[in-house]
């Protein structure tokens, strides 16, 4: 990497280091606050049984299946939706600042104006949401672990990460998605809208197709699907499941990165 | 390209946005150590122009660029030749000033801190601060400061002044002149008439996205009216006066006589040699002047 691409990168970073601490500290907030309560439910037959009176639909939606177990406890508290969903608004909220917004507000206009590649700066731009994003699931992952050991909830480490890793990939396919997106137009109400909208289509896809037999076939369109339907918190995740999220995350960043050079950008 | 015909040329160049004709259809050349100034009112396609020049719109149809680089096609190496001080300036607000010029200076290979200095002392601007404290002139201080620290070959200055103080306009004129005089070509757009009138050799006024006029300043001083006013110690004659040629609404008053002229003054001079005069003014023509003409008479 040449310095004017380092500077590119640096750029962006400086701008979102402080946002980026703040979605690591919520997210571990998150995370230790849920755990704190695990000794509470660990074994708990009361709790199990209380879930046991509601109707199967309800308890597979919020996937309270199996509470009263580590995975259980922390797929119904954590990995089935908030985890993901969280880090999947911080990677596209992430993008679109760096990219559609600073764009339409005029701020990338002294940048482009330099002797620098429009796909460069797109580049850099990139490059500092995925640090951040990667910055904010290390984070997570160690908070995670040292919270499982804090509160003796055993569980393979093996498959928290691999978990971890799932949503992280899950957040940088919707991450890449905003990027495709404001390469292709600097708006940053369509970046959040499109990226923040496929998102939660997805999670309802996932979570409430399987409830009908009709629909059940169709989950596997949505990428929550792909990233947890091998349940990684229990089983060893087959590699197509990181494929499926990660090739496709190439690609929509490809398409982003070289539509920017089609078109105009935008004034202030 | 360069040098005979022009460091900036531009052929044909029209830009659309969706069915707004920013620009419809602008030739235009810029020579080398030139202050060529790009006049219009808000709307004419100024910016539009400059953006295209700068690589930062494609253009709809012709082509624009510098130094026999086009900018959609060789953006990167044009742009290493030339600074830019955009008309609507937005920086980040999270750097200093210091920061962001060391920044922008990363990214095209180093400056000279001394100049640095030297210029933000010049334009009494303090470094320091940061950027989202620093007010709407003070900001374009630090825009005008990057146009200067590069030792760029052109430089391109979208509606420079606004915002600064008359002093600091001042202050920014020379600094053009220097810059002119150490071979850089200034092309310098503006509404401000007076401003492209002190700085500009020559000046090219756009209208509704296209050229209605170009030439140097003192042909377009040549087309300006003027107002004349002369005090006769006798009976003026009037007869005489009315029938000069280029007199708009000539009026005579006792002893005084008052007209616009759209001409040469010559005529009247020459008459005038045999009267006995008290006194005369002259009111000196501005492009504004020039300006307002074409305008009426295009509209």
């Amino acid at each position: 990497m040449n310095r004017r691409m380092l500077e590119l990168v640096a750029v962006p970073m400086r701008a979102v280091r402080r946002a980026t601490l703040w979605w690591a500290l919520g997210l571990a907030a998150l995370v230790a606050v849920t755990l704190s309560a695990w000794p509470a439910f660990k074994g708990s037959s009361g709790i199990s049984q209380a879930i046991d009176q509601l109707p199967s639909g309800v308890v597979q939606a919020f996937g309270l299946q199996d509470f009263g177990t580590p995975a259980g406890f922390l797929r119904a508290n954590l990995y089935d939706f908030f985890v993901p969903l969280l880090l999947v608004v911080a990677a596209v909220m992430l993008v679109s600042g760096q990219t559609a917004s600073e764009e339409a507000a005029g701020r990338l206009e002294l940048y482009l104006a330099q002797p620098v590649g429009r796909r460069a700066v797109m580049l850099g731009r990139v490059i500092a949401a995925l640090v951040a994003l990667i910055v904010i699931a290390v984070v997570l992952l160690i908070v995670q672990l040292a919270s499982d050991a804090a509160v003796d909830l055993r569980i393979d480490t093996g498959y928290v990460l691999a978990t971890i890793l799932l949503s992280a990939l899950l957040a940088a396919l919707h991450g890449s998605l905003a990027v495709a997106i404001a390469g292709l137009r600097a708006r940053p109400s369509l970046v959040l809208g499109i990226g923040l909208g496929v998102a939660i289509a997805g999670c309802v896809v996932a979570s409430l197709f399987p409830l009908s037999s009709v629909l059940a076939p169709w989950r596997h369109i949505s990428p929550w699907d792909w990233a947890f339907g091998g349940n990684p918190l229990e089983q060893a995740t087959q590699l197509w499941r990181y494929a499926a999220l990660g090739v496709p995350s190439i690609v929509l960043t490809a398409i982003g990165v070289f539509s920017v050079t089609k078109r105009d950008i935008a004034g202030a | 390209m360069d040098g005979a015909e022009g460091v900036i040329q531009i052929d044909g160049l029209v830009k659309h946005y969706g069915k707004v004709e920013a620009v419809r259809g602008i030739d235009l050349r810029v020579a080398r150590g030139e202050v060529f100034g790009f006049l219009g009112p808000n709307g004419s396609g100024k910016s539009t122009t400059i953006r295209c020049l700068l690589g930062l719109l494609r253009p709809t149809a012709g082509t624009i660029g510098a130094f026999g680089l086009d900018s959609t096609r060789d953006g990167v190496a044009l742009r290493r030749r030339l600074t830019y001080m955009p008309g609507e300036l937005r920086l980040p607000e999270r750097l200093s000033g210091m920061e962001f010029v060391a920044s922008i200076g990363r990214l095209r290979g180093g400056f000279d801190p001394a100049r640095r200095d030297q210029l933000a002392e010049r334009l009494r601007l303090d470094l320091h601060r940061h950027l989202r404290d620093l007010s709407s002139g003070n900001r374009r201080k630090v825009a005008l400061l990057l146009a200067f620290l590069f030792d760029a070959e052109l430089l391109v200055l979208d509606e420079p002044t606004n915002g600064l103080d008359p002093l600091m306009q001042h202050e920014f004129l020379g600094m053009v002149r220097e810059a002119r005089s150490a071979g850089a070509t200034v092309f310098l757009s503006s509404h401000s008439l007076s401003e492209v009138q002190r700085a500009a050799d020559r000046v090219a006024i756009l209208r509704a996205g296209k050229v209605v006029a170009q030439g140097t300043v003192a042909e377009l001083r040549g087309r300006a009216r003027q107002r004349v006013e002369v005090w006769f110690e006798d009976d003026p004659p009037a007869a005489e006066l009315k029938a000069l040629p280029d007199m708009v609404d000539p009026v005579v008053d006792d002893h005084r006589f008052t007209a616009t002229l759209s001409g040469s003054i010559q005529p009247l001079l020459g008459l005038l040699a045999r009267q006995r005069v008290a006194s005369m003014l002259v009111e000196e023509p501005d492009l504004e002047e020039a300006f307002l003409n074409l305008y009426g008479g295009a509209a």
